[in-house]
């Protein structure tokens, strides 16, 4: 049976996990980048990224780029290895009931 | 445990998709904004030689035509790993087949004289921007119609060799000032 993750089953987590997935691994997206991918808020982003960072599926980096601060968020491999169990349940589930979701 | 009917779960792999594009196309927008900045750089510098040295016009488009497809082959080759798309045979044979014709059309059938080059080349350039956009994002129609028109209006308005500068503005600068938009797109 197909067993989703709790932690980036939530809509604005697994967007997040998808826009770091999509890059190549060890390379990071810019908070104000992945907030426009994601269509998130400030606030919101940032807890959901705290949620992420718990679990252990991204890390989070805090540099400074001249005088701004700048931070930069990579999924872990622990954190590609649940995305991609999570990708293969969610097709199990759409498989399972004949492809008609 | 969560559990969800198929219909969200194609919903979820349907966000997924979409984010994956998204991502996809901002790294592309990355690598084409380098090259638009490195091409209208090039530009610039060719449209202003030849404005002060209009004898080396040739070897002066010779030039800059060839740094600018060794700069994108080189921006796109380092690029790949990101985007996809890579600078091979079938790149390079693109860019020969564009040169091919372009020359054919204006040396062979056309016989254009300076003022017609200068506003051919960058039209023709534009229109593929125009086609790839069709493809990689819209942001490349939208720069390309706008050079081709800014190229129509200084063809038609601004004469003599004040055309040059027009076109170091218009095609050079509007490829830098792309680039940067691009950047943030």
């Amino acid at each position: 049976m197909a067993e989703l993750d709790d932690i980036i089953h939530q809509p604005l987590r697994l967007r997040i996990m998808a826009a770091l997935n999509a890059l190549p691994p060890g390379e990071g997206l810019e908070f104000s980048r992945l907030k426009k991918m994601t269509g998130a808020t400030d606030g919101n982003l940032g807890a959901h990224i705290e949620t992420l960072a718990k679990a252990g599926y991204v890390g989070i980096e805090k540099a400074f780029v001249g005088k701004k601060p700048q931070t930069t968020v990579t999924a872990t491999s622990a954190g590609r290895g649940a995305f991609a169990r999570h990708v293969a349940s969610l097709q199990q589930i759409i498989a399972a009931s004949g492809g008609n979701g | 445990m969560t559990t969800i009917d198929p219909k969200e779960a194609a919903q979820a792999l349907n966000d997924i998709e979409q984010i994956v594009q998204r991502v996809r196309q901002s790294r592309i927008y990355d690598i084409a904004s380098q090259i638009m900045i490195a091409a209208g750089v090039l530009v610039v510098a060719g449209n202003v030689a030849n404005f002060l040295a209009p004898r080396y016009s040739a070897y002066i488009w010779l030039t800059v035509n060839v740094l600018n497809v060794a700069v994108a082959a080189a921006l796109i080759t380092m690029g790949a790993r990101q985007t996809g798309v890579r600078f091979d045979f079938r790149a390079l044979a693109a860019f020969l087949l564009f040169y091919a014709f372009g020359i054919l059309c204006c040396g062979v059938f056309g016989h254009y004289g300076p003022r017609e080059l200068g506003a051919f080349w960058p039209i023709y350039f534009m229109l593929f921007y125009c086609i790839a956009g069709l493809w990689f994002g819209r942001a490349f129609v939208i720069i390309g119609l706008g050079i081709i028109m800014l190229t129509l209006i200084g063809y038609f308005f601004v004469e003599g060799a004040a055309f040059l500068l027009w076109m170091a503005a218009a095609n050079g600068g509007g490829l830098i000032l792309s680039g940067l938009w691009m950047r943030r797109i």
